[in-house]
């Protein structure tokens, strides 16, 4: 159960930062960073490499597996060559990134150079090269490796060196809790909550819908001083299913009440991921698609005519944002449309892509576009559904409401906030 | 953060050693913030991440270790780490630093000096950390002591003899015990790591420590969650209570938001499932496991991938889990492919009389998709649909038959190839469609489709009116053919002409082929299969169609599945490489340990029959072995597949000898002795097949594998196929 080391790759597949490698041959990084590059490059689309990688290695026999994802525009590579668990590699790397995330903003070549020594701390304290991961809560590396912030850079201005700021907080790892700093200290205390839930739906050709989901996820900011222990009990608590919990969750307090009882960290984390199914008796009960498709689209000798109307169901709130994309096959050439209400279009040559954006529908009504597209291929043959993009604000398909929030352990009445907003990624097949 | 970040980038260029080691000088003197030194080691590490050498500078770097800076310190330590074993013979120079940071006030330098003597394993350091190490593993810091923890598991791989006669072994096991959840982790981590290699010292796990090691679930990061979990599979349950009060303390870990946790946390419950009886709880986990593998589907196409792969396994064995769930694993248009293809391969799986219409709908759609490989598994599993569910069999039928209109040339040659294989699952019900398959000869083009109406041709040639004349016009190019489409040839040819003995036509078509097969080709297949029908012709007709058309065996799709002890066996590797693969580690990672199912007087009955113990040379395998694992549980293995022949083959002992020291260690481990169990069941036991050769997962490739011509459903005996 361990990783041999982390590469992250810049956008021309060069390598800017790796961990050690020290119980390997030097060509074994190498080894990998080639692989990936010319598995990428011999795939017709990147998105479609398989992303654990069997890596020959040099001497036949004793291959080993390269496990890679693309985050932004780096790409992240974990070589595993023992019996390892590739969701542990991917769930290492994905940690790795939200801290790098958490340290610089946006990740860049630029950014991960210009701060170097810093990604190499981290690097050293959240893999040791025996590949196991050690630290990775923000909240403790915070203690150990002091962010690039501009208090950090002040301090080492006037002298005060790193070992004096650690020894401030003299003792890393003091706090029983591994996820949370001990001794946080706030003027106001307060703790938010980001709802944020997503449909995801596949539509058949009839209008109805094959599977329809929606997942939710609960992000949280906490500024409470001390160790609080929160009790957050949700009004519709049993229609969320299969959720699953930040490591600060009691899990057995949550499958026995429907409450979550947590010490949080403090900061930004993710509280919770959920399932959302309408608690209706029949079993079969699917959220309904907040819009109706009605697509006709004819395929011609090299080309083709696209007629679209878009019709919100909704009856007093409006959809924003609303992106819909149809892949027009390979060999197309060109679009040309004209969109109702103003609404702007756009074809990609890149993607082969028909792009119809609508900034806003208003509750109940109609939008159309219609068009006609060039093929190079005798016979286009365009992708057989629209993807439909569109955000709700203020708004969750749960309903999900925080019904009390009660905090023991500390004396203050911390100020608590929520809010809501829902997303849709729909397939509508024609 | 951004923007406010340094700018170090100016580090990165190419700097000469000369250089560095004057600034190094110059940073001896008036530098009293150290800042001097530190941006020269900046540009020392910088240089040494971009791959130049500055091992030349290690006299210099060295010198620096004395410098009360953190910062510092990491740096010279990192570079110490690259190029300590270089420059063994210089090592001695640091020992005294390592020893001062050691007893440092500060625990990070404490555990840091520890950490970094760890990474350079020559003698000089190991005999440094020994002494150093013992303390540490006392520390009163908890951050030092998870440290040292790690450092065993590397003082075990550089000398392991020293670290078992210096008791480390011993002081890691009092660390299951320590007051600190991560201190447990790490020293579960090491231990593990120790019981892995082959020369280690066995790491097993009683009643008591495992319910301690769960008590420490609780508090531990999520890394030692999966470290703790991982752990539990090396207890051995010996009352089936233990392993149902495990389970249920397992459970809730299926919550975790950690994807490989839920993962690991799943694959303690398949383990423990073995040793169960409750069925009320057996199926309420099954019913628990479900959810949680279908939230991993909402997570990244990486993510999805893997859980996919090991669901596929996953539902072999516990088929109740995700039953009703087949609309899941609907695929989206933008899918990456290779979630796709494991998606469709799924769907497949959960397949049943009360969701095939759904399924089938599901399937037509994709197979007017874009994607040509996609498009093709799609119309091939819509035939394995016919094949498997015979109440979805005709309107599967008339789903191929709407493809075909459709005279894409690789959908109608996917349907031709899978409709052979409904004729032989659904005899004398569906020839019917014959003229229509044989509208489309000329859009076939590929060898599998074609020997596929060749072979429908020859083998109905007594309803297709005209077969002699597609006979003719088919072996027109009989010589350019590939071998494939020539055997195929051959055989219908024969077949054709025992069909219809009394016409010239085929008489002169059968001569002619049989003549090119005997004296114009090369292949010594085609050759023999010539000689063979030609004196089988020639001596007594009527016996060679007897023969040639003899009854064929039925088809089945159970073929495909794995054979239930493998799956056993790979479910233990649940979420690891080897479930990706579908592959044993021990058969492709060098020097990982097999892991097998231990006999326990709570092993479930079933499982003990079809045990594969941990690659065990020179011993017989146990000779049966049950072909899929079936829904049904409970002995139902007799019988279910008559017409399988066994193969006798005797096995072969393939391991070499170290993995069987290994082995045999273990087996003499276990409380009891596995031999007798497979012994025992020999008698009573149902010889069915079994992949020829000693390797039980010699037939793994086969039915899982990536290709096409892997999933196709055959007849067991794939020799007798070949000639009839």
């Amino acid at each position: 159960m361990a990783l041999d080391g982390l590469i992250i790759l810049d956008t021309t597949g060069r390598p800017i930062v790796q961990s050690g490698f020290h119980s390997f041959p030097p060509a074994y990084p190498l080894l990998h960073i080639d692989a990936v590059n010319t598995a990428l490059a011999s795939a017709k689309r990147p998105s479609d490499v398989d992303p654990v990688i069997y890596v020959q290695g040099l001497n036949l026999e004793s291959p080993s597996a390269c496990c890679h994802m693309k985050r932004g525009e780096l790409r992240y590579l974990c070589p595993v060559s023992g019996d390892v668990d590739p969701l542990y590699a991917f769930a290492f790397l994905q940690t790795f990134v939200d801290i790098l995330h958490e340290y610089f903003g946006h990740l860049s070549a630029e950014t991960l150079k210009d701060n170097f020594d810093i990604v190499y701390q981290l690097l050293e304290e959240t893999l040791d090269s025996g590949g196991h991961p050690l630290t990775t809560s923000p909240n403790a590396l915070r203690d150990i490796v002091l962010p690039p912030s501009l208090l950090h850079k002040v301090l080492s201005v006037a002298g005060v060196s790193g070992l004096a700021s650690s020894t401030a907080t003299s003792h890393p790892f003091a706090s029983p809790i591994p996820w949370r700093k001990a001794g946080v200290r706030y003027n106001n205390n307060e703790i938010y909550f980001d709802v944020v839930e997503t449909l995801e739906a596949i539509v058949n050709k009839n209008g109805t819908p094959a599977v329809s989901t929606v997942w939710g996820r609960v992000d949280s900011n906490c500024k409470l001083s001390g160790t609080p222990d929160l009790l957050l009990t949700f009004s519709n608590a049993q229609s969320l299913l299969d959720c699953s919990f930040h490591p600060c969750v009691r899990l057995q307090r949550w499958s026995r009440d429907k409450v979550l009882s947590f010490v949080p960290p403090d900061g930004k984390f993710k509280l919770m991921d959920y399932r959302y199914a309408p608690a209706t008796a029949s079993a079969v009960a699917q959220t309904s698609i907040p819009f109706m498709l009605r697509p006709t689209v004819q395929i011609d000798e090299h080309g083709g005519s696209v007629d679209l109307t878009l019709s919100s169901r909704l009856t007093t709130r409006s959809m924003e944002n609303v992106f819909v994309e149809l892949y027009l096959g390979d060999g197309a050439s060109g679009a040309s449309c004209t969109a109702s209400h103003g609404a702007s279009w756009s074809y990609s040559p890149k993607t082969q892509t028909l792009v119809w954006e609508l900034k806003q529908i208003v509750p109940s009504a109609n939008y159309n576009i219609r068009g006609t597209f060039s093929s190079t291929a005798e016979h286009p043959r365009p992708s057989r559904a629209f993807r439909v993009r569109f955000e709700v604000p203020q708004y969750n398909y749960s309903a999900i409401k925080i019904e009390q929030l009660k905090l023991t352990g500390e004396v203050y009445k911390p100020y608590k906030g929520m809010r809501g907003s829902s997303l849709g990624n729909i397939e509508w097949r024609w | 953060m951004s923007g406010q970040g340094g700018q170090d980038a100016k580090f990165f260029q190419r700097g000469k050693i000369q250089e560095f080691r004057a600034e190094l000088e110059a940073a001896e003197s008036k530098d009293k913030k150290f800042t001097k030194r530190k941006t020269v080691l900046k540009k020392i590490v910088a240089n040494i991440t971009m791959g130049n050498d500055m091992s030349p500078l290690f006299t210099d770097v060295v010198q620096s270790l004395g410098t009360p800076l953190l910062e510092i310190k990491k740096m010279v330590y990192l570079f110490l780490v690259c190029y300590g074993r270089q420059k063994a013979d210089q090592l001695h120079l640091v020992i005294p630093h390592f020893l001062q940071d050691c007893n440092d006030r500060n625990p990070l330098v404490r555990a840091l000096a520890i950490r970094t003597m760890s990474y350079i394993p020559t003698p000089i350091v190991i005999e440094a950390l020994t002494e150093q190490l013992r303390h540490c593993l006392k520390d009163r810091d908890p951050y030092v002591r998870k440290t040292a923890a790690i450092c065993v598991a590397k003082l075990y791989t550089a000398d392991p003899r020293k670290a078992e006669k210096g008791g480390f072994v011993e002081m890691l096991r009092d660390l299951l015990l320590d007051s600190n959840a991560t201190v447990v982790a790490n020293a579960v981590a090491a231990l593990s790591e120790i019981g892995d290699r082959q020369d280690g010292v066995i790491f097993k796990l009683n009643l008591t420590v495992a319910n301690k090691l769960l008590t420490a679930l609780g508090e531990s990061s999520e890394w030692g969650t999966i470290y703790i979990l991982d752990s539990l599979l090396r207890y051995i349950p010996e009352r089936h209570i233990d392993a149902e009060m495990m389970a249920e303390r397992v459970i809730v870990q299926l919550n975790h938001a950690n994807s490989a946790v839920v993962l690991t946390a799943i694959k303690v419950l398949l383990y423990l499932m073995n040793y169960m009886e409750n069925r009320k709880l057996m199926e309420y986990i099954c019913k628990k496991m479900g959810p949680p593998l279908v939230t991993l589907l909402s997570s990244g196409p990486e993510v999805q991938y893997v859980a996919l792969r090991n669901i596929l396994l996953i539902i072999q064995r516990r088929p109740s889990v995700l039953k009703n769930d087949v609309k899941v694993f609907f695929c989206k248009y933008n899918d990456p492919i290779y979630v796709k293809l494991a998606k469709l391969e799924i769907m497949y799986r959960l397949a049943r009389e009360e969701n095939a219409k759904e399924v089938l709908a599901e399937l037509q759609e994709y197979a007017s998709e874009v994607d040509v490989d996609f498009v093709r598994k799609a119309v091939r599993s819509i035939g394995r649909l016919a094949i498997k569910v015979q109440e979805a069999a005709d309107s599967c039928i008339q789903a191929l038959l709407d493809l075909m209109d459709t005279k894409v040339s690789y959908v109608v040659q996917e349907a031709v190839i899978v409709i052979k294989d409904v004729f032989r699952r659904y005899p004398g019900k569906y020839e019917g469609i014959i003229p229509k398959l044989c509208e489309h000869l000329d859009l076939l083009d590929e060898p599998e489709s074609k020997a596929a109406v060749i072979w429908i041709i020859g083998q109905f040639a007594n309803r297709i009116e005209n077969a002699d004349e597609l006979m003719d016009d088919l072996t027109y190019t009989f010589l350019e053919e590939p071998t494939e489409v020539q055997l195929a040839l051959l055989t219908a040819a024969v077949k054709l002409f025992i069909y219809k003995a009394h016409s010239d036509t085929t008489k002169a078509l059968v001569h002619k082929v049989l003549k090119w097969a005997t004296e114009d080709v090369d292949n010594p297949d085609l050759r023999d299969r010539g000689f063979m029908y030609w004196r089988m012709l020639a001596i007594n007709p009527a016996v060679a169609g007897e023969i040639v058309l003899a009854e064929k065996p039925a088809i089945t799709t159970d073929a495909d599945r794995m054979d239930r002890g493998a799956l056993d066996q790979l479910l233990l590797h649940t979420g690891t490489l080897g479930s990706i693969y579908h592959k044993n580690p021990e058969t492709f990672i060098r020097n990982a340990t097999g892991r097998a199912l231990a006999d326990s007087p709570a092993l479930n009955p079933l499982s003990r029959q079809v045990l594969v113990p941990a690659s065990r040379p020179n011993l017989p395998l146990p000779a049966i072995v049950v072909p899929g694992p079936g829904p049904q549980e409970i002995s139902q293995s007799n019988g279910t597949n008559g017409s399988l022949v066994a193969t006798g083959d005797p096995p072969e002992p393939t391991r070499n000898g170290s993995t069987g020291d290994v082995a045999r260690r273990r087996s003499q481990e276990s409380p009891s002795n596995e031999g007798d169990g497979d012994d025992d069941d020999d008698d009573e036991a149902p010889v069915s097949s079994r992949p020829a050769g000693g390797d039980p997962y010699a037939g793994l490739d086969s039915a899982f594998g990536g290709s096409y011509v892997a999933d196709e459903p055959r007849p067991q005996n794939q020799d007798l196929l070949d000639l009839i």
